[in-house]
């Protein structure tokens, strides 16, 4: 019973079944974004109270929060998937790891965009050099060496192992650079949601941001699949199954 | 075939390295030259009031001789690809993570060392008091080699590529912002006469660490982007 798992992980890092996979799972991961999207926003512009300090600024935070958290999470997807590309050499996770890299900044950027936002009507400005901020700026060129790096390179599988070093060599950086910057200067606030103990913000507040943080999951799940599914296709363009899905196509 | 002792080795690399850098003396004074320039251009950007080039003097003395290794980091490896010695040094029996280590020294020493001579004089331009002097040479003791050892392990995932330059500096960014964060903090706590100890302690862990991983980093990488 429970040998099937392995297998079916096994099978999944091959890049035609990831790809009928992918292609599967990709209308159910928009709609699941679209449909929990609009819900979060629903809860978080008209049902949230206005908060009793930032009136109705601080709805930016239903964007703003889940954008930052992806923007982390798909870093740890991306070192996670680079890390196995350079040890076991498989394809997919290079593909996955590079594809996650664009997703990821695009995150970043809007957390820096909507902080900025938010900060001219909070702090009266529109940067300022504050731990968080810095970091996360950090974070971002991190992004764009990797994304600079992979395309750098003439041979694509060459450009992504050597993209996946340094995502790797990223990763270890990310905690450096963020206690540094934390002893340097300060203005970000804290967390106020708490995974452990009860969180410093009301419940008709906290479901709009979860909700929408899973939505902004399943937006990267569909982005992965369709920008995965396109890459594999280019880059097994010589092989039986992808001239197959180029018949079926131009037959139809 | 019959090796070379390790030490004979490391030894050989660097001769090698510093006669050919000895052969072109011009090129070890162009970063030299570089950050004398930047260092000159401040008092006419900022205005030539002694307080504020007082109170800026250590960070700026810092990015100067940031940028100016940065400027001849992009040309640690390249002719060595060029001519095809690279290879052979991956080729070769002795460990390649050291051998890199004594090609990094060597460009430490060709790069830095003159920058760190110069460096007395930068500040002293931009009125930083004498007293500060030797706390901004040891920061710069302990975090040229930092820069010059992570930068190696980006110029070697580089080597492949055909531009190279700009993406360097997008690399660089990130893991040099801790590195200027505890060199500036050292130099502000001396300029305030507070101690300093502590962030000099954490450029030298930092050194410690990197002195060991850096090489072996550098290795992994070249052997990635030379596809070895």
């Amino acid at each position: 019973m429970s040998s099937w798992i392995p297998l079916w992980l096994h099978k999944l890092g091959s890049p035609p079944t990831f790809y009928r996979f992918a292609g599967k799972l990709r209308p159910w991961m928009l709609a699941l974004a679209i449909v929990l999207g609009m819900i979060a926003l629903y809860g978080g512009l008209v049902l949230a109270p206005p908060d009793y300090q930032q009136g109705d600024d601080y709805r930016i935070i239903f964007v703003h929060v889940p954008s930052a958290w992806m923007g982390l999470f798909i870093y740890g997807v991306m070192a996670v998937s680079a890390f196995i590309a350079l040890v076991w050499r498989i394809k997919l996770a290079e593909v996955v790891a590079m594809e996650s890299a664009p997703i990821g900044a695009a995150f970043t950027l809007i957390t820096l965009v909507t902080g900025s936002l938010w900060g001219v009507r909070m702090w009266g400005t529109w940067w300022t050099w504050d731990a968080r901020l810095t970091s996360e700026l950090v974070l971002l060129f991190l992004y764009l060496g990797v994304i600079g790096l992979y395309h750098a390179f003439e041979d694509r599988r060459q450009g992504a192992r050597a993209a996946a070093f340094l995502a790797l060599i990223g990763i270890i950086n990310v905690p450096i650079v963020h206690f540094s910057v934390n002893w340097w200067n300060t203005l970000h606030q804290g967390s106020t949601v708490r995974l452990f103990g009860p969180s410093t913000m009301s419940g008709s507040m906290i479901w709009p941001l979860l909700t929408m943080m899973v939505a902004t999951k399943c937006y990267y799940a569909f982005s992965l699949c369709s920008r995965v599914r396109a890459d594999l296709l280019a880059l097994e363009s010589g092989k039986d199954w992808v001239r197959q899905i180029a018949a079926e196509e131009s037959a139809r | 075939m019959s090796q070379a002792p390790l030490g004979r080795a490391c030894a050989a690399v660097l001769r090698r390295d510093l006669t050919l850098a000895w052969r072109r003396r011009g090129d070890i004074a162009m970063p030299v030259l570089y950050a004398l320039i930047v260092t000159t251009l401040f008092p006419f950007a900022l205005g030539p009031e002694n307080a504020l080039l007082q109170r800026i003097a250590g960070g700026a003395v810092l990015v100067t001789v940031l940028l100016a290794m940065l400027l001849a980091l992009d040309g640690m490896f390249r002719s060595d690809i060029e001519d095809g010695s690279l290879e052979q040094l991956v080729l070769a029996p002795q460990p390649l993570a050291l051998m890199l280590g004594m090609k990094i020294l060597a460009h430490w020493l060709t790069t830095a060392l003159p920058l760190i001579v110069i460096a007395p004089m930068l500040a002293s331009m931009l009125q930083l008091p004498s007293t500060v002097i030797p706390v901004l040479l040891l920061a710069l003791a302990l975090a040229t080699p930092m820069l010059s050892l992570l930068g190696a392990v980006l110029v070697a995932l580089t080597a492949g590529t055909r531009r190279s330059g700009m993406l360097l500096a997008l690399m660089l960014l990130p893991l040099c912002v801790p590195v200027v964060i505890f060199a500036a903090g050292a130099l502000a706590a001396a300029q305030q006469g507070l101690p300093w100890i502590a962030p000099i302690a954490w450029l030298g862990a930092a050194l410690a660490l990197a002195l060991v991983l850096a090489p072996l980093g550098c290795a992994a990488a070249l052997r990635i982007a030379l596809d070895a």
